[in-house]
């Protein structure tokens, strides 16, 4: 098992490559120039080219990723084209809010979801479980802008209940993980209700039942452990994507996260910050990866016993 | 059972982990924030549409940045909200001769940190805006900044410059102090150490930058005691939280919302002049915009009223000039093109454009660009000529402009010091073709030499008549299609009282208080 999860920390090592060298290239490749972003649109030529020279921009492209490589390598991820701050300490500053985010509303979404997924599959066909598959669907097919802004109306605007925008107090993350929550729970939902629906019909959940067990023990503990395979993976893949992909909902609730410093990096062609950003997502995402593989061998001894082998 | 329990205990230390570790970057909510009451407000909010990028005011030039640099510096002359240039930092000016002005420093003038003001820190301060590319063009002028005691300096220019006061009043151009500079080196920009009515306390980065009173400002205390600056990206937000009350003051209401914050009963909308001019560009190196009768026939084919009414909700007024009627030596007589497409017609036959001609027009994704886009497409099919819109990111367009790459394009310009130099010598001169400003690639030897002048010449008098005659030449040859000084607006509960707009944007909250 150790063995394995060191393996798989050292494959982080050219996934991180790969990424960068991606990021890196679209970045260099499309129009427009950093120096003149940054100078504005009455900036004189000259400046604009003196500026391009000192920021390393009339070197070959190769010259300037092996460059990033080498004062990443040293943990210096260089200072933001348009702040002037570093880099890594923006985003170390931003990225606990978008943890904080993902988090409660992945929360959210397992809380609503595999509780609604296993009684829609225990009660297939049944009105509860009609409801619970439309709101699934609503929930997947809404717009989480939309959503948002709708959450806002009703409840700071019409009840004045909670905050409108920002990080402002523990009430302020109520609405935004609602509706990042939303959508991830109407996943998980149906991702509970096909794996339950599988599961219940196999032999063994039978024989337990011909055992005389009761059915609410079938559900819990029988069936639900197998159920719960592939939902892990949902879960962690939610909240893998929930940590790169939240711009929308940060947009709307004006949440400081990097989600949005990422889009704006990418607005003023800030290569540093956009990259770093990049570099901390894909970090981030892998350990997620790694962390739900782990959670398989303890939920599926099967898998358990191939990492032993 | 046991596995099961395992796996549960796994999940929940995982995300109480998170929780704990988002909890560590996040302070709890910070004693003495506003919490409605009036009797205790003295917290004023003021949200704008994106996170300052700098306090440095000598490392940008953006208008968020600006906005809060304006509260925590002073610059050595100010402009007030009618743009008349009073004594700032500098007590009094003189000028020596036609290249050396003497400048008295105020005295007693206290920094944030307990530094008194001196001489050397205004030298110290023009010699690092002179270095830096952002704003070294806003001082270019400039040749040496000279010390003669504590509190008088001799500044001298390169060759004589009329609008020195007024560019020493850009908010570029804020005195910092040389001790705070040196020791916070490359991170000065997020400790900020000026002379102004309030200090920096704490930046969020992507949320919120939060001020204090300056209990020592040289013209006396403010009256609120804490300014927060948050940020609010979406229009209709800002309008949100000024409902709910969470926002004191909100910039820039979009046209949409303006109506609801102007009905509302517990709330204002202030509204003003800006210092701005939107305008279609051409390309007058080019066929066939370098046909005078062409441009003309274009002008006339445009209805600008139009544009005003449909695109910005009536928030603009119709330009006469390049340069609007708040920047000094303004030309009132002008006339603007009117709307005539029968003579638009008959002056495109005369240029031997019977039959129109294809072009293109490139806009970045600016919302009110790419509608006026659409508009002077459809009124130039009028008159025969096919008009393709390019929407352009940001940076391509504009470095595809200063190439010359283009044959129309949508711009705006903001004559940020009020002094028609700014506003008129970038763009027409023809020293400035290209990336400069000049991207009408526009040449007329007598407008160089009337803007020469102006720059030139110390008294307002003849600044005046050179610029007025310079103006009328520019609009008569036709460049460009001037559309509209933009208006500027800002949305306020009914209880802040004494908040004035300043055409250049960034307003002061010095004077603001609660009923």
């Amino acid at each position: 098992m150790h063995k394995y999860i060191f393996r798989r920390l050292l494959l982080l090592i050219p996934v991180l490559l790969g990424v960068t060298f991606i990021v890196f290239t679209i970045m260099s490749f499309t129009p427009g120039d950093p120096a003149q972003l940054m100078l504005g649109e009455s900036a004189p030529p000259e400046a604009v080219e003196q500026l391009r020279a000192e920021m390393g921009l009339d070197d070959p492209f190769i010259v300037q990723y092996l460059r990033f490589v080498g004062n990443a390598i040293k943990g210096d991820f260089g200072r933001s084209y348009t702040t002037k701050r570093e880099v890594f300490s923006e985003i170390f500053a931003r990225f606990p809010n978008t943890l904080i985010l993902a988090a409660v509303g992945v929360a959210i979404a397992v809380a609503i979801g595999i509780p609604v997924g296993i009684i829609s599959a225990t009660r297939q066909y049944s009105l509860i479980d009609s409801i619970s598959m439309i709101g699934a669907l609503l929930g997947v097919s809404m717009p989480n802008f939309w959503l948002g802004l709708m959450l806002i109306l009703v409840f700071s605007v019409g009840l004045g209940w909670l905050p409108f925008a920002g990080f402002e107090s523990a009430k302020s993350i109520i609405l935004p993980a609602i509706t990042l929550g939303t959508g991830a729970a109407a996943i998980i939902t149906r991702m509970t209700r096909s794996s339950m629906l599988e599961v219940i019909r196999q032999d063994y959940i039978r024989t337990a039942r011909a055992k005389g067990v009761s059915e609410k023990k079938v559900v819990n503990k029988h069936a639900l452990k197998n159920a719960l395979i592939p939902v892990i993976t949902v879960v962690g893949l939610q909240f893998g994507y929930l940590l790169g992909g939240a711009v929308l909902t940060e947009t709307v609730f004006s949440w400081p996260g990097v989600g949005r410093l990422l889009v704006e990096a990418i607005r003023q062609k800030d290569t540093p910050t956009v990259l770093a950003s990049v570099v901390f997502m894909a970090t981030t995402f892998s350990f997620v990866n790694l962390l739900v593989d782990i959670l398989y061998a303890y939920v599926d001894p099967r898998i358990k016993s191939q990492y032993s082998k | 059972m046991i596995k099961n329990k395992k796996f549960i205990m796994i999940l929940s230390a995982i995300m109480v982990f998170a929780l704990v570790l988002s909890a560590c970057g996040t302070k709890p909510a910070e004693e003495g924030e506003p919490t409605g009451d009036k009797a205790v407000k003295d917290t004023l909010v003021i949200a704008q549409g994106a996170d300052a990028k700098s306090l440095d005011p000598h490392a940008t030039n953006d208008q968020p940045s600006s906005r809060v640099s304006k509260q925590i510096y002073n610059t050595l002359v100010e402009s007030t909200v009618d743009m008349e240039l009073v004594p700032g930092l500098a007590e009094s000016w003189n000028q020596v001769d036609e290249t050396t002005w003497e400048f008295n420093i105020r005295k007693g003038v206290k920094f944030h940190n307990g530094e008194e003001l001196k001489a050397s820190d205004v030298k110290f301060s023009i010699d690092r805006m002179l270095a830096s590319k952002k704003v070294a063009h806003i001082v270019e002028a400039i040749d040496s900044v000279e010390v003669i005691d504590d509190y008088k300096v001799i500044i001298k220019t390169k060759e004589p410059f009329g609008p020195l006061l007024a560019h020493l009043s850009h908010t570029a151009t804020s005195i910092v102090n040389e001790k705070a500079v040196t020791e916070a080196g490359e991170n000065y920009g997020q400790n900020p150490v000026g002379t102004g009515p309030f200090k920096f306390v704490s930046w969020e980065a992507g949320d919120k930058i939060t001020l204090e009173r300056f209990d020592d400002y040289y013209k006396g205390p403010a009256n609120v005691k804490t300014v927060v600056f948050r940020n609010i990206t979406e229009g209709t937000n800002r309008t949100i939280g000024l409902e709910t009350g969470e926002l004191d003051i909100a910039y820039e209401i979009e046209p949409i919302d303006k109506d609801r914050v102007a009905n509302h009963e517990k709330l204002q909308l202030i509204e003003g002049p800006s210092l701005s001019m939107a305008y279609i560009g051409m390309n007058n190196q080019k066929e066939p915009f370098n046909n005078e009768k062409v441009r003309k026939a274009i002008n006339y084919a445009i209805n600008v009223d139009d544009i005003i009414t449909a695109v910005l909700n009536g928030a603009g007024q119709k330009a006469n000039s390049p340069i609007g009627p708040r920047v000094f030596a303004h030309n009132d007589a002008l006339k603007p093109y009117e709307y005539d497409p029968a003579k638009a017609k008959e002056l495109l036959k005369e240029a031997g454009y019977e039959n129109g001609f294809q072009t293109t027009i490139w806009t970045n994704d600016n919302p009110v660009r790419m509608q006026i886009a659409q508009i002077v497409q459809a009124q130039l099919k009028e008159i025969g000529i096919d008009v393709a819109i390019e929407p352009l990111e940001w940076g391509s367009y504009l470095e595809r402009t200063a190439k010359g790459e283009h044959d129309m394009f949508i711009l705006g310009w903001v004559t940020v010091t009020a002094d028609p130099d700014y506003g008129l010598y970038a763009l027409y001169h023809s020293s400035q073709h290209g990336g400069a400003g000049n991207r009408n690639f526009y040449t007329n030897e007598e407008v160089d030499k009337l803007l020469e002048e102006g720059r030139t010449a110390i008294d307002p008098e003849k600044r005046t008549e050179a610029y007025k005659k310079a103006q009328e030449i520019i609009v008569n040859d036709a460049p460009d299609v001037l559309l509209y000084y933009g208006t500027q607006n800002v949305g306020a509960q009914k209880s802040v009282k004494g908040f004035e707009l300043h055409p250049a944007g960034h307003h002061s909250v010095y004077g603001v208080s609660f009923e």
